[in-house]
C-alpha cells in the first residue's frame, strides 16, 4: 500500500484503538445496528399486533370468485385459504400465458427492429414506443373497455359453427373432457397414456440421435428434429386411440345470458393477459435487439459466407449467441409479468391480489394478509428464476 | 487508366458516396426504395403485406379519432382531468409551476445539449394539441395565453444558454452549476408554490396535477435512498450489507399494489399523517430498491483500478467515493435511471387501484361515470395513454439528447 513513500505501515498496536480497522468497523455496525434497531423496534410498537395470527384463513370464505377454470368452489363450504389458492391458480394460469405470447411477440418484434425491410422496421419501432411508454394500467383497462363495448351483447352472439361464441361475456370454445371410458376411469387413462408418451420420448430421443449420428458420418441432412417430432407425434396419436380415446369434446352452449360448459376465455382474463402481453413484448424487444446488436458484424457475415439463408443465420448463429446477454434481461422482464399481474385487480379478475383484498375487507388482518401475498408473489418468482436460470445455464455452458 | 480523370478536366471523380449523392432526387429514392423495401421477392410481399395492414391501421386511428369518437368527454372535463379537486381560484400556481418547469427545459437543454429539427417538430406538434385542448370551445382562453407563454419561456430560456460559450471555464461552471442547482430545487419550489401560502391541502392535488407531482418526488426521494442503499449493499460490513440486501430483495418481492396496500392499511398505524404522504413515501420506498440496484451494478462496472487510483493519491474512503466513485457510477447508471424514472411515472397511475386517490387515470373513470359519457369509455382511455405517451416520450428524449452531450456509453 504505503510502497511509494518507502515507509512500511507501523505494526497494529501503535496505532490508535480508535483508529484500527477492525475497532471502526465493529463501531459502524454497532450504531448502525442500534440504529436499526430502534426503528424496527417503533414499527413493532405501532403496529396492533394483538390480533395476530393466521386462524382466520380457515374460516367460512362467504364470498365467491370468478374466473374459475378446472376448480369448481362456491364460498360457502370452502375456507378463506382454499379461495386464496383459487385466486393463486388464476394468477399464475394468467402469468404462464402472458410469458408464453409475450415471449414470442418480443422476439419477432425485436427481430423485426433489424430488418431490412425499412418498413418492417419502421412498424416494429412503431409497435414498442407505443407499448412501452403508456402505462400498463391504461392498456389493460382500455383493452378490457373495448372488449365491453366493441363486442357485441350476448344476445347477438357471433356463433360459429354452434361451437365457438364471441360475446362481451368473453370467448366461448369446446374443450376436452375425461369421460367414462377406458377402464371406466380417467385416471387409469391418463396413467397409462403419460406411461406411453414417456416411453414415446424415449424412443423419439433414440431415433433423434441416430440420424445425428448418421448426418455426422455421411454429411447428408438426415432431418433428426423432424423425425423425433414425427415419431413422437405419431406414437401419441396412436396410443390415445388405441387406448380407447375417452375424452371427449365439452361444447359450450348459451343458456340465457350465460355460457355454459366448454372453456369460456372471460374479457377480463383476456384483457389481463393482452396487456401484460403488449406491454412486456415491447420491453423483450428491446432486449432482443440488444442482445442481437451486441454482437461482432462478424457473426453475421460469417454466416452469410458459408450461405446460410436468412432463417438459418438467425436460428443457428445469431439467436443462440445472443441468447447469453437476453436470458438474464429477460428473466427479469418474467418476474415483472408476474408482479404486474397485480393489476388483475382494475378489471375484476379474481387473482390472488384480488382475493386477498377481499379477504382482507371481510377479515381484517391487514399485515398478514400482506404476509401472504408479498411470500407467494416471492415463491412464484423463484420458481421462474429457477426455470430461467437452468435455461441459462444451458445456454451459457458451451463457451464461446 | 491512370490519367482518366485528366481526359475529362471539368468532371471532378468524386467518391462513390459522393457520387451517388449528385444523381437526381428520384433515382436515389428508387434506389432507397429497392435496397430497402423490394429487395427479393420475399422482401416485396413483406413490403405489400405491412403496408396493407398500415394502411388499415391509420384508417382505423383516423375514422375513429375523427368521425367515431365524441371527444366532448375530454373537453367538457378538461378541469376535472388535468387539476381535479384543487381549488379553481388557485389556478395562477399550476400555470405558474408550468411556466417555471417548461424554463427549466429550455435552460438545461441550452446548457447540454441543443433543440433538433425533430424536436422543434415535437413542440410544435404538442403545443398545437394542447391549445387544440385548452381553446376548444373558448371557455380556457387564459389557459392558452398562459400555456403560450410556457412555450415561449422554454425557447427563452434556451436561447440565453444556447448563446454562451461551451468551453470549460469559470464563465460555463457558474452556468452549470446555476442550472443544475435550479433542477435540484426545482421539486421544492414547485410544491411550495402548489401548496404553500393558502395554496391547496395535499388532499386537494388531483388529477393530472397528482401524477406530476408524485413522480417527481418517488423519483427524487429514491434517488436519495438509493445511494445509501446501494453503498450499503456493496459495504463489506456483513450488518450492513445484509440488512440493505434484504431491503432490497423485499421490496423487490412484491408488486407495487401491494406495497400501496401497506400505505393504505398498515402504515397508517405506524407514520400516520395523509394518505397521499404515505403513497409518496411508498413511492420513494418502492423506487429506491430498484435504483439501487442499478447504482449498484455501475459501481460493479467500474474498473476497481478507479478506487486504487484514488487511494494511491492519497484520498480517503470518503473522498474517493464522493469524487470519483460516485460521479462515474451514476453517469453510468443514468440510462437505467431513465428508465426507472419513467416506469415510475407510469406507475403513478396504480394509485387510483386500491386507493382513494384520484389521479388522471382516476378522474378519467370519474369523467366516464357521468351519464352523459358512459358511450364515452374508449375515448377516455385513449386520451390518458396519449398523455402519458407524450410526457414519458419527453422524458426519454431529454435524458437521449443530455446522455448524448455528456458522452455516457462511450469510453
Amino acid at each position: 500500500m504505503a510502497v511509494a513513500t518507502g515507509s512500511a505501515p507501523p505494526p497494529p498496536s501503535e496505532v490508535p484503538l480508535l483508529y484500527r480497522r477492525g475497532v471502526r468497523r465493529l463501531l459502524t455496525q454497532g450504531i448502525y445496528v442500534a440504529i436499526t434497531a430502534v426503528v424496527i423496534g417503533y414499527v413493532y410498537t405501532s403496529l396492533d399486533l394483538r390480533e395476530f395470527g393466521f386462524g382466520f384463513l380457515n374460516e367460512p370464505a362467504a364470498f365467491k370468485v370468478g374466473n374459475q377454470w378446472l376448480v369448481d368452489v362456491d364460498g360457502v363450504t370452502n375456507s378463506r385459504i382454499t379461495m386464496y389458492l383459487v385466486g393463486v391458480w388464476s394468477s399464475l394460469r394468467a402469468v404462464l400465458v402472458a410469458i408464453a405470447l409475450s415471449t414470442v411477440i418480443g422476439v419477432l418484434v425485436g427481430v423485426a427492429r433489424l430488418s431490412s425491410n425499412w418498413l418492417v422496421a419502421q412498424m416494429a419501432m412503431l409497435y414498442v414506443e407505443i407499448f412501452r411508454n403508456t402505462p400498463l394500467l391504461v392498456q389493460v383497462v382500455l383493452v378490457y373497455t373495448i372488449l365491453l363495448i366493441g363486442a357485441p351483447l350476448i344476445e347477438n352472439v357471433v356463433n360459429v359453427g354452434d361451437f365457438f361464441f364471441i360475446s362481451n361475456r368473453g370467448m366461448a370454445m369446446p374443450w376436452p373432457v375425461p369421460d367414462e371410458g377406458f377402464w371406466n376411469a380417467p385416471i387409469w387413462f391418463v396413467g397409462v397414456w403419460v406411461a406411453a408418451l414417456i416411453a414415446m420420448a424415449v424412443v423419439a430421443g433414440r431415433v433423434r440421435a441416430q440420424r445425428q449420428e448418421r448426418e455426422r458420418e455421411t454429411g447428408q441432412p438426415q432431418y433428426g428434429n423432424r423425425w423425433a417430432l414425427g415419431v413422437f407425434a405419431l406414437g401419441a396419436v396412436v396410443s390415445f386411440f388405441a387406448l380407447g380415446a375417452p375424452v371427449s369434446m365439452d361444447e359450450p352452449m348459451i343458456v340465457g345470458t350465460h355460457y355454459i360448459e366448454g372453456m369460456v376465455m372471460e374479457p377480463e382474463f383476456t384483457a389481463l393477459v393482452a396487456g401484460l402481453t403488449l406491454y412486456t413484448s415491447a420491453f423483450i424487444a428491446e432486449i432482443v435487439r440488444g442482445g442481437i446488436q451486441a454482437l461482432p458484424r462478424g457473426q453475421t457475415e460469417a454466416a452469410n459466407a458459408v450461405g446460410l439463408s436468412g432463417y438459418q443465420r438467425l436460428t443457428l448463429v445469431i439467436l443462440p449467441q445472443a441468447l447469453r446477454q437476453i436470458i438474464p434481461s429477460v428473466t427479469n422482464q418474467y418476474l415483472n409479468i408476474n408482479k404486474n399481474s397485480s393489476l388483475a385487480y382494475a378489471v375484476l379478475y379474481d387473482d390472488l391480489f384480488r382475493v386477498a383484498n377481499i379477504v382482507q375487507n371481510k377479515a381484517g388482518h391487514a399485515l398478514e394478509m400482506f404476509f401472504v401475498i408479498i411470500v407467494t408473489y416471492m415463491l412464484i418468482s423463484f420458481a421462474i428464476s429457477v426455470v430461467m436460470n437452468f435455461f441459462n445455464a444451458r445456454v451459457t455452458a458451451q463457451r464461446i | 487508366m491512370v490519367d482518366m480523370p485528366a481526359q475529362n478536366p471539368q468532371r471532378i471523380v468524386l467518391p462513390p458516396h459522393r457520387e451517388r449523392a449528385r444523381r437526381p432526387r428520384i433515382v436515389r429514392f428508387r434506389e432507397w426504395a429497392r435496397r430497402n423495401l423490394f429487395n427479393s421477392r420475399a422482401g416485396t410481399l413483406l413490403t405489400i403485406i405491412t403496408a396493407a395492414i398500415l394502411a388499415l391501421l391509420i384508417y382505423g386511428v383516423v375514422y375513429f379519432v375523427f368521425v367515431d369518437a365524441n371527444w366532448r368527454v375530454i373537453t367538457e372535463n378538461r378541469w376535472l382531468l388535468f387539476a381535479g379537486g384543487y381549488p379553481m381560484d388557485q389556478e395562477w400556481r399550476l400555470w405558474f409551476s408550468v411556466m417555471f418547469v417548461f424554463l427549466l427545459i429550455g435552460l438545461t437543454y441550452g446548457t447540454w445539449a441543443s433543440l433538433g429539427r425533430r424536436d422543434h417538430l415535437f413542440i410544435v406538434l404538442a403545443s398545437g394539441f394542447a391549445v387544440l385542448l385548452l381553446a376548444h370551445g373558448g371557455a380556457a382562453i387564459w389557459s392558452t395565453i398562459w400555456y403560450l407563454i410556457a412555450v415561449g419561456l422554454l425557447y427563452a430560456g434556451y436561447a440565453i444558454t444556447i448563446r454562451m460559450p461551451r468551453e470549460a471555464g469559470p464563465g460555463r461552471t457558474v452556468q452549470q452549476r446555476s442550472v443544475a442547482g435550479l433542477l435540484i430545487a426545482a421539486l421544492p419550489i414547485v410544491l411550495i408554490v402548489l401548496l404553500a401560502f393558502g395554496g391547496a391541502r395535499p388532499r386537494e392535488l388531483e388529477g393530472f396535477v397528482l401524477n406530476l407531482v408524485l413522480a417527481p418526488v418517488g423519483i427524487a426521494g429514491g434517488l436519495i435512498l438509493a445511494i445509501p442503499l446501494a453503498l450499503g449493499r456493496a459495504s463489506r460490513m456483513r450488518a450492513i450489507s445484509w440488512t440493505c440486501t434484504t431491503y432490497i430483495e423485499v421490496v423487490r418481492g412484491a408488486p407495487l399494489l401491494g406495497w400501496l396496500f401497506v400505505a393504505l392499511f398498515i402504515l397508517d398505524d405506524v407514520i400516520g399523517g395523509e394518505l397521499i404522504v404515505r403513497a409518496m413515501v411508498v413511492l420513494a420506498v418502492f423506487t429506491a430498491a430498484y435504483m439501487a440496484e442499478y447504482i449498484r451494478g455501475a459501481l460493479q462496472a467500474l474498473p476497481h483500478g478507479q478506487s486504487e487510483a484514488a487511494h494511491a493519491v492519497g484520498l480517503n474512503q470518503f473522498q474517493s467515493m464522493q469524487l470519483i466513485v460516485m460521479p462515474q457510477a451514476l453517469r453510468i447508471s443514468i440510462p437505467p435511471m431513465v428508465g426507472q424514472a419513467i416506469s415510475i411515472w407510469k406507475d403513478t397511475t396504480l394509485v387510483t387501484v386500491i386507493l382513494p386517490l384520484r389521479e388522471l387515470k382516476g378522474n378519467a373513470d370519474s369523467a366516464i361515470a357521468q351519464f352523459e359519457f358512459t358511450p364515452d369509455r374508449i375515448e377516455a382511455y385513449v386520451f390518458v395513454a396519449v398523455i402519458f405517451w407524450v410526457v414519458a416520450f419527453i422524458m426519454s428524449r431529454i435524458s437521449q439528447r443530455v446522455e448524448g452531450s455528456l458522452g455516457i456509453g462511450e469510453r
